[in-house]
Order: structure tokens, then C-alpha cells, then sequence
């Protein structure tokens, strides 16, 4: 199973684009026209960028900038993970022949390329910066209309805020289930800080990259329980959270940046609730970049929606050339 | 001058706004409201207050003080002095305007009234998550305080992790 198969679904959630006026839908890939069009807040970064204060990085000239190695290797040195690479049809047929003689519980097995590869790569592409390279459209949310200073620890905040997102929506899968995704998510986290530590951050001693490892294990368990604590009581302790780990508690802070990030979380979790188990759990999901603003559905929205998706999994589902690896026994009806 | 009294009549406002702000529930090294109200007090031209309500003056740290801060940030992620002195350069000279304090309490009062937590409402699906139903609920018992727990369950939680 190549994970280029996995990556290449839309969202099935409303977005519009908040820099142009016409509103557009992705609805499973059909077009409908928003009806609620008296949302009166913009998308989390015009609202950043809003601001008429104007402060400045915490540290603008960091000393420990995040070098660009000589050859980029996206994930990590295996060619599985590269966007390019194509299983040859005997490997593939060989594979499918395992998983259906063995009855291999698939749901189990592709934990590891969903969560941990293409999951892991959405959280850690949303703040990855290097030294002397452009910055991507969501980095530059970020760094340059949040005003996060450009460092290494920086990145792992942003990435540890986006996991959490995940996490909220694995804890809604079947135990089982869920709890390896979230292990796959960790494990790949940290195997993948220890290399960039390495090759990028210039770290020769192990003994230097282990209390890394362990100081930014602390944080994302910080992190993890401050952000469900908000999440779960109030906006005002989720913007409280957001401060203490996002924001590294800066005291200049301006409020009009707290309150984008605690809209952006929110509008990321409202998709992840409405995307089945079986849509999640095979890697339909993207997160909506910080400039698009997420409609609500309307509830014929929603049924309709549902609708499309059921039709869709129950038509995979019967059909007798789908293939050993694609089928799935987690539920699409919820 | 009238313009300086505006800012300051709106930093008024917004540290009567913090003070609406709720508590942590667990005690942190450093409190949002606490930070933000003395931020925004001098703005305001108001006397600074400790914890308790009581005003005070502000006071230089004595050298234990600096010494004992230096020395608990030892290791690669403790702050050099080359850092403390950059991150006390970019808070002093910050500069606000009438409409900029506005917009901060504007901002303030949008997180307060919880209203992005009430229009993305992701309902039960989220909030009581199938795989862990009483995985918040633990969690807010736990921050509470309640004695909920025995070693019963505590064992059951360590061994099947629900």
C-alpha cells in the first residue's frame, strides 16, 4: 500500500478561501454552495494579521537557526517513504496474497504508513523552516503572522499542537485501534527529532540528543494534558495552554494572536469530528491551511454528506475486486 | 495628552476585563492572568499589585536571587545572559494606541466568551470519545482533586490503559 494512494483525498468539509469573495465547497468532490454565508468571523491568519500591534519575534536573531542538510530526505533514509516510489506488481500481488491467507487484521497494519508516516508528515511539515529556504504558506502563519521565533524547540511545539488534534480524534476510535495509531504517531515523533538532531541541529554527542529527547518528551506530555484540559472546560484555558506551550509564555503577547490559534484549533477539530472512523482512520484527513476559514455544514449538509460516504464504503465493501489491503472493518456510518 | 489618557482609560478597562479572567485550575509556573494584569496595569498607570490585591513597589531582584536563577537554569536549554537581555529589550518598549487596546479586548472578550468553542461544537463524538468514554471525565476528577480512584482502578487503568 504506497501512501501516495492515502494522500490524495479532499476534505470533505466546507472552506472557503478567505482572501477571495466567491465561496467554494468540497463535499466529495462536488460542488455545493454555501448557505450559511453570515459566519462573521475571517480565517485564523487575516485574523492574526489584523492586529495593530505590532510586536516583534521573542529572539529575532536565534542562534540556533535549523540547518538544511545536503540531500533532503523527506521522512527518513527509506526509499518506501519517497513520493516517487511504486511497489513492483509482484511484490504488491505477494503482499495481498499474505494479508488474505493470514486474515491479517488491516486495520492494525496500517497504523504504521497512516499514523505514523503520513500523519506524522502533515504535523511536521506545518512549522518546518530551514536557515536559508522559503518559508511554506503555513509555516508563514506561524512564524511570520504569530511572530514565533524561528528555532528548533519552536517547530516541535507546533508539531506537538497539531499531534494533539490527531490525538483528540484517535481517542474516538475503537480502543483498540486507536491507541496504536496514537503509539505509532509518538514512536515516529521522536525516532524522527533524534535523526533531524543529528543531521540537521549538528548534535555529535548522544548524551546531548538524549536530554533533548527526554526535555521534549516532558513538553509534549505538558502539552497534551494542558491542551485537553482546555479543550475539554473552556476557551479560556485552552487560549491559557496555548500560551504556556505555543507562545512559551511570552509576556508581550498580543491577544488577537491567541484568539486565531484557539480558532484554528477549533475549526481543525470540528473537521476531525465530522469525518467517519473509516475516512480518518485510512488518511482522508488534511488539516485546513490557517488562511481558508472552515464553514459550519448545515444539517442537510451533513446528511447529504453522510450519505455519500456510506454509499461510498458500502459499494467498496461488496465489491469483490477490492483488494485484501484496502478492506477495513472500522465503522463508516459515524 | 488626551490621547494618552484614552490608551490609558482602555487598559483600565482591559485589566478590569483580566480580571474577569478565570483561574488556573492547577498552580503553573507563571499564570496567564497574573502576567497579562501586570502587563497591562502599567499600562493603565495603575500601582502594581501582588496576588492578594495588595499594591507594592516595584523592586530590583537582589544578586541570591539572580544567582539562584542562573544556577537553575543550567544545561543546553537554560537562558544566557545574551538571551535574558534580548528578551528584556523586546517587552519594554512596546507601544499602544487607543485602537490597538481596543482590539486586544475585543480579542479577550471573544476567547472569554467562549465563542469559537460554541460555534465549531464538535458534540459527543469528541467529547466523550467512543475507544475512552471516560477518558476527560478522569482527567477533570483528577485536576479536582476527587478521590475517585483506588488501586483497583488505578491498576486497571496501568494494565489495559482505560
Amino acid at each position: 500500500m504506497s501512501i501516495n494512494r492515502l494522500a490524495s483525498s479532499r476534505l470533505p468539509v466546507l472552506l472557503t478561501k478567505a482572501t477571495f469573495s466567491y465561496p467554494r465547497a468540497y463535499l466529495h468532490e462536488t460542488k455545493v454552495f454555501l448557505q450559511n454565508k453570515g459566519a462573521t468571523q475571517d480565517s485564523p491568519e487575516l485574523l492574526a494579521k489584523s492586529s495593530h500591534l505590532n510586536s516583534n519575534p521573542l529572539d529575532g536573531s536565534n542562534k540556533a537557526p535549523v540547518k538544511s542538510t545536503q540531500t533532503k530526505i523527506p521522512l527518513a533514509h527509506s526509499k518506501y517513504e519517497s513520493s516517487r516510489y511504486e511497489l513492483p506488481r509482484w511484490k504488491e500481488a505477494l503482499g495481498e496474497l499474505v494479508i488474505r491467507t493470514f486474515r491479517l487484521d488491516m486495520d492494525r497494519v496500517r497504523a504504521g504508513p497512516v499514523a505514523g508516516s503520513y500523519y506524522y508528515t502533515l504535523c511536521k511539515n506545518q512549522g518546518l523552516q530551514y536557515e536559508d529556504e522559503p518559508l511554506s504558506e503555513t509555516a508563514k502563519y506561524f512564524y511570520e503572522d504569530l511572530k514565533l521565533p524561528r528555532t528548533f524547540s519552536q517547530w516541535f511545539q507546533i508539531t506537538a499542537l497539531h499531534e494533539w488534534m490527531l490525538f483528540v480524534r484517535m481517542r474516538a476510535m475503537p480502543f483498540k485501534y486507536g491507541r496504536n495509531y496514537q503509539q505509532k504517531l509518538v514512536d515516529r515523533t521522536f525516532s524522527d527529532i533524534e535523526l533531524r538532531l543529528f543531521e540537521e541541529m549538528k548534535v555529535n554527542s548522544g548524551r546531548i540528543a538524549d536530554q533533548y529527547l527526554k526535555d521534549f518528551n516532558s513538553q509534549l506530555r505538558g502539552a497534551v494534558f494542558a491542551y485537553d484540559e482546555g479543550f475539554v472546560t473552556d476557551d479560556p484555558t485552552l487560549a491559557t495552554a496555548v500560551w504556556r506551550n505555543l507562545f512559551g509564555g511570552r509576556k508581550d503577547i498580543d491577544m488577537l494572536h491567541l484568539e486565531s490559534v484557539v480558532g484554528y484549533i477549533h475549526s481543525q477539530l470540528y473537521v476531525l469530528s465530522r469525518l467517519s472512523d473509516r475516512e480518518f482512520a485510512t488518511g482522508k484527513f488534511k488539516f485546513v491551511p490557517p488562511g481558508v476559514k472552515v464553514e459550519k455544514l448545515t444539517p442537510q449538509q451533513e446528511e447529504e454528506l453522510k450519505a455519500k460516504t456510506i454509499a461510498k464504503y458500502e459499494a467498496q465493501d461488496k465489491d469483490p475486486n477490492t483488494l485484501p489491503s484496502e478492506r477495513s472493518k472500522l465503522s463508516y456510518t459515524n | 495628552m488626551s490621547s494618552s489618557q484614552a490608551v490609558r482609560d482602555s487598559a483600565k478597562k482591559l485589566v478590569n476585563l483580566l480580571e474577569k479572567y478565570p483561574k488556573d485550575r492547577i498552580p503553573h509556573l507563571v499564570t496567564f492572568k497574573e502576567v497579562q494584569v501586570s502587563r497591562f496595569r502599567r499600562v493603565a498607570g495603575l500601582p502594581s499589585v501582588d496576588d492578594k490585591g495588595k499594591s507594592v513597589k516595584d523592586k530590583k531582584p537582589s544578586l541570591d536571587e539572580i544567582k539562584s536563577i542562573i544556577n537553575r537554569t543550567s544545561g543546553p536549554l537554560g537562558l544566557n545572559k545574551e538571551t535574558l537581555a534580548k528578551i528584556q529589550n523586546s517587552v519594554s518598549n512596546e507601544k499602544f494606541t487607543e485602537e490597538s487596546i481596543n482590539q486586544q479586548i475585543h480579542a479577550l472578550s471573544t476567547i472569554m466568551g467562549n465563542k469559537f468553542r460554541n460555534y465549531y461544537d464538535v458534540g459527543d463524538k469528541l467529547y466523550k470519545p467512543a475507544g475512552n468514554p471516560r477518558y476527560y471525565q478522569r482527567l477533570i476528577d483528577e485536576i479536582e482533586g476527587k478521590k475517585n480512584e483506588n488501586i483497583f482502578t488505578a491498576m486497571r487503568t496501568v494494565l489495559f490503559g482505560k
